[in-house]
């Protein structure tokens, strides 16, 4: 027995440190030795096209301006309003904090198809609020820009409500693991809660909130299932990745998608570095110089804040979640309600869910196909994302190189998924190795890659802080071997954060649109078939899978929910 | 049953040198206590023993065989963490069980060595309970019976009542002491209370920044420390620095700064030698009026202290100096008060005499 698990310890090591790199690390960084290795192809389609020059390169350049423009501000607004819910959520104990957690959660696993279109009707159309307030039209038009960044108002709600969370539960258990008592005693030394805000918890959850911001960047600017149904006439890089790649000018998509790639590792090493040896704390160290009368102003103003104008921070982030979360939902499901026979305008029953589901269009048809597609693929990718996570993270946890592999495991989570499939189909697909075509397969391998990342993430969480060295080093002093001590004690510890992760990593890819979109093939997934109805402009039977969809999520966060209660 | 013997055992971590050449045997059946300030390498030697660490010098023994590659389970001692680290999704049976279970024993083995060691430690009706639901004396004891299961010969013991508060502490100490005792096991138990370590250990090693200072009974170790460290770490006592300026055949005579002269049965070193004086602060007598003999120096009380059943006093010398003594409350025994002029007095016997240290006195006697 001991032969065999030494030859165990000796092979799993290398074989899972190989299906890691080919499965995961591979795909995510292939664009850019596609780009690298099709250089003169690239060249020829983005910048010398003998019809329209460099056009392409022009475009690209300004899908990245604006994609930057609208991430950059739906982060700043994340950071504005985040932060004090964070507070909120961490320090406050209040009737509904659990449900307002899960509410802010809620977006992380929602398919964004689904709640691009919720928000969509929510805002510009009569089924929505402008039909509540009994307005000829929707409160917005598709294209109504938001003063001052220009971004399209809508586009940029979706944005807010999908990045909302990467901020506000990062911040918010960096903040629950800073001890309350440095608060308690500079409030007791005289500072008023802002002051106390300002001066303690600022800079010591600054490490969360960087992250946290990172998140939300590269989550904004990966976005594609949402974006593509409310995105009306600008489009972003990932949308574009897409759209090129339908329209088979790869070059110029894997381009794009090789840019991208390359900004994630830009914006994620040194923040890994910096965060990694503390060095922002230190920075801190030497607080800027601020004038003695400005100071005094400062200080006068916080007190005069903590007192008056404390209901601000309460309602202002409350309200935000209502609006951008809770009422596109409400919307849909009410919507589902009154279309559910026939248009309840025109009162004609082609315009009713009945009959676009079982009528002549038969959605129900494929949206059963798509919901047998979605499953399979969620649950193999999952289930093949976590044979390869555990063993991974007790590598990451265990060994020198462990903070060097966590830090590749943040670039599929950051790489716009779109980039990412692109990725895939290039490296295993025909033009590549050849080895499997467009379709369920590349779909699941495509999954693969950022399940891993999500489920290592959540096993980390539950590895650390809860002393499993100590009982796996109990159990070998109490005769068990290294193999079974982590079967009997490392496992059953960790099971949570296994059970979590697989859930996270489940419903994100039964939400996943972006990539898929590229690698499906003829096999299409629920959150494709969402837009492809937006498209096709069957609202009723895009009314009816979104709500579809987020059930089955909601679904998915009730059981995350009873999991990690225990 | 079991012995152990290390030799020459070095271990660094990068460039801190944790241990440096320890050589230390503990006999079967002994209660062996190493005490040593937070960083002395104690823990780091308890996991050598343990096979938890691979040391990078030197030998470790079992029984008089060579274990330095034996992994961990199959040395027959276990290591018991601060919270004794119960496996919480376990109850106590099945932790009690583990080492059996994972020796793949007949269930019926099984079932019956734990029912009868889970009687032993009286927990036998608490076997379907958690870790979590148990109180702290109780943990202890699932934790004892869980090694005894396993069949651990050698029991290590890492500041096994950290997390306790302080009378719980005192009552399982000895509580562990006697069943320790009882099964015959030999344990080596590592903390920094010196308290602890005087209460329950048949001896005691002194560690010190990775080397071994001292190794002794408890009584030999307070009544003879061999270094100004070991006095002042296990009891603490007064400190003087002073020139010796004569020796005799009965001793040697110290003198103190601003002409106080101290007489001492030591001799260390010559005539001239810097050396640190030390007397034991229940060994410094307050008289309202002179002694004959040695070491009668004149003080007033600046501070009055009570602790527990002694009263301890701080009391000025001539020289500027303090001086602190305890003495017993007995009966309703007077008490001096601040402010009293009074006879300081000490007999030479109870003078230690320390060659002056390299890296002066206060590094040696510092708040550890």
């Amino acid at each position: 027995m001991s032969k065999t698990s030494n030859l165990l310890s000796k092979l799993i090591v290398p074989c899972t440190l190989m299906t890691f790199v080919i499965l995961v690390l591979l795909p995510s960084l292939y664009l850019l030795s596609y780009v690298f290795l099709r250089w003169d192809e690239v060249w020829y389609e983005v910048f010398a096209n003998p019809i329209i020059g460099d056009e392409k390169w022009r475009q690209i350049i300004g899908i990245l301006l604006f994609s930057f423009k609208l991430s950059l501000s739906a982060v700043a607004f994340d950071l504005i309003f985040g932060i004090p819910l964070a507070y909120i959520l961490a320090r406050k104990k209040f009737p509904g904090k659990g449900l307002l957690e899960d509410l802010v959660t809620l977006p992380l696993v929602i398919p964004t198809s689904g709640f691009g279109f919720a928000t969509l009707i929510t805002w510009t159309t009569t089924a929505g609020i402008g039909g509540l307030l009994g307005l000829p039209s929707g409160i917005v038009s598709l294209n109504t820009p938001v003063p001052i960044i220009n971004v399209p108002f809508v586009l940029f709600i979706v944005h807010v409500a999908l990045t909302f969370p990467y901020v506000v539960r990062t911040v918010e258990t960096k903040i629950e693991s800073i001890d309350i008592t440095y608060e308690i005693a500079s409030r007791t030394l005289g500072a008023s809660s802002l002051s106390t805000f300002r001066n303690i918890l600022l800079p010591l959850s600054l490490p969360g909130i960087f992250s946290g911001a990172v998140l939300a960047f590269a989550r904004s600017l990966g976005e594609t299932g949402a974006t593509m149904i409310v995105s009306g006439v600008s489009t972003t890089a990932s949308v574009a990745i897409v759209r090129w790649a339908s329209e088979f000018k790869i070059p110029t998509a894997a381009f794009m998608g090789g840019l991208l790639v390359l900004i994630a590792w830009i914006i994620i090493l040194p923040v890994e570095a910096f965060i990694g040896k503390g060095r922002i704390r230190r920075r801190i160290r030497g607080t800027p110089y601020i004038p003695a009368n400005l100071m005094r102003k400062l200080i006068e103003f916080e007190r005069f804040a903590s007192r008056r104008l404390f209901f601000i921070k309460d309602i202002v982030p409350l309200a935000i979640v209502v609006v951008v979360i809770i009422i596109p939902i409400a919307v849909v499901l009410s919507s589902v309600i009154i279309y559910w026979s026939a248009d309840p305008y025109t009162g004609r029953i082609e315009g009713g869910i009945l009959y676009q589901l079982f009528g002549p269009p038969n959605y129900f048809n494929s949206l059963t196909k798509a919901t047998l597609t979605s499953i399979i693929v969620a649950l193999i990718s999952t289930y093949i994302a976590m044979c390869i996570s555990i063993p991974l993270s007790f590598i990451i946890e265990r060994r020198w190189y462990g903070r060097i592999l966590r830090t590749t495991l943040k670039v599929p989570m950051i790489i716009p998924s779109s980039s990412l499939g692109l990725s895939v189909m290039l490296l295993w697909g025909p033009s590549g190795l050849n080895l499997i075509d467009s379709g369920i397969w590349m779909i699941i391998l495509t999954h693969i890659v950022f399940s891993v990342p999500v489920i290592v993430e959540s096993i980390i969480a539950a590895y650390e802080g809860s002393g499993i060295e100590m009982y796996e080093e109990s159990a070998r002093t109490l005769g068990a071997d290294a193999y079974n001590a982590i079967e009997t004690v490392s496992l059953p510890l960790i099971k949570g954060g296994i059970i979590t992760g697989s859930i996270l990593s489940f419903t994100r890819s039964l939400g996943e649109t972006g990539a898929t979109f590229i690698v499906m093939g003829r096999d299409i997934t629920i959150p494709v078939l969402v837009v492809n109805m937006v498209e096709g402009l069957a609202v009723p039977a895009a009314l009816f899978t979104s709500t579809y969809l987020l059930a089955l999520s909601l679904i998915m966060l009730a059981i995350i929910r009873v999991v990690t209660k225990r | 049953m079991a012995n152990v013997r290390l030799i020459n055992v070095t271990k660094r971590f990068g460039r801190i040198l944790a241990l440096d050449r320890i050589n230390l045997s503990v006999m079967d059946g002994e209660y062996l206590c190493i005490l040593g300030p937070t960083g002395a390498g104690k823990t780091t030697l308890l996991r050598i023993i343990a096979g938890l660490l691979e040391p990078d010098e030197g030998e470790v023994y079992i029984d008089g065989k060579r274990v330095n590659s034996v992994p961990p389970e199959k040395r027959s001692a276990v290591y018991m963490f601060q919270n004794f680290a119960l496996f919480p999704h376990m109850t106590v049976w099945q932790n009690v069980s583990f080492g059996p279970v994972v020796k793949e024993w007949s269930p019926e083995r099984i079932r019956n060595v734990t029912s009868e060691i889970l009687e032993m430690v009286r927990l036998g009706e608490r076997r379907d309970a958690y870790p979590h639901e148990l109180s702290g004396g109780m943990q202890q004891r699932v934790a004892l019976a869980r090694a005894i299961a396993a069949g651990a010969k050698i029991l290590l013991l890492d500041e096994p009542f950290g997390a306790l508060d302080a009378r719980l502490r005192v009552n399982l100490r000895t509580q562990l002491r006697s069943l320790v005792k009882e099964q015959g096991l030999t344990a080596i138990h590592v903390t920094h209370d010196q308290e602890e370590a005087l209460m329950v250990a048949d001896r005691i090693v002194i560690l010190r920044e990775g080397r071994i200072e001292q190794i002794g009974s408890p009584q030999e170790i307070y009544t003879n420390p061999k270094s100004i460290f070991v006095m002042s770490f296990v009891g603490g006592a007064n400190f003087f620095d002073g020139v010796i300026s004569h020796i005799d055949r009965l001793g040697s005579t110290v003198d103190l700064r601003g002409g106080l002269r101290i007489r001492a049965h030591s001799i260390t070193g010559r005539v001239g030698d810097r050396v640190v004086i030390a007397i034991r602060r229940e060994n410094v007598h307050l008289r309202k009026s002179r002694m004959r003999g040695f070491n009668n120096l004149i003080g007033e009380i600046t501070d009055v202290m009570f602790v527990g059943g002694s009263i301890e006093y701080v009391v000025r010398l001539e020289n500027g100096m303090s001086i602190m003594s305890r003495v017993l409350l007995e009966g309703k025994g007077r008490v001096l008060k601040r402010g009293d002029v009074v006879i300081v007095s000490f007999h030479p016997r109870d003078c230690h005499v320390f060659p002056y240290p390299e890296r002066g006195l206060l590094k040696e006697i510092e708040a550890i």
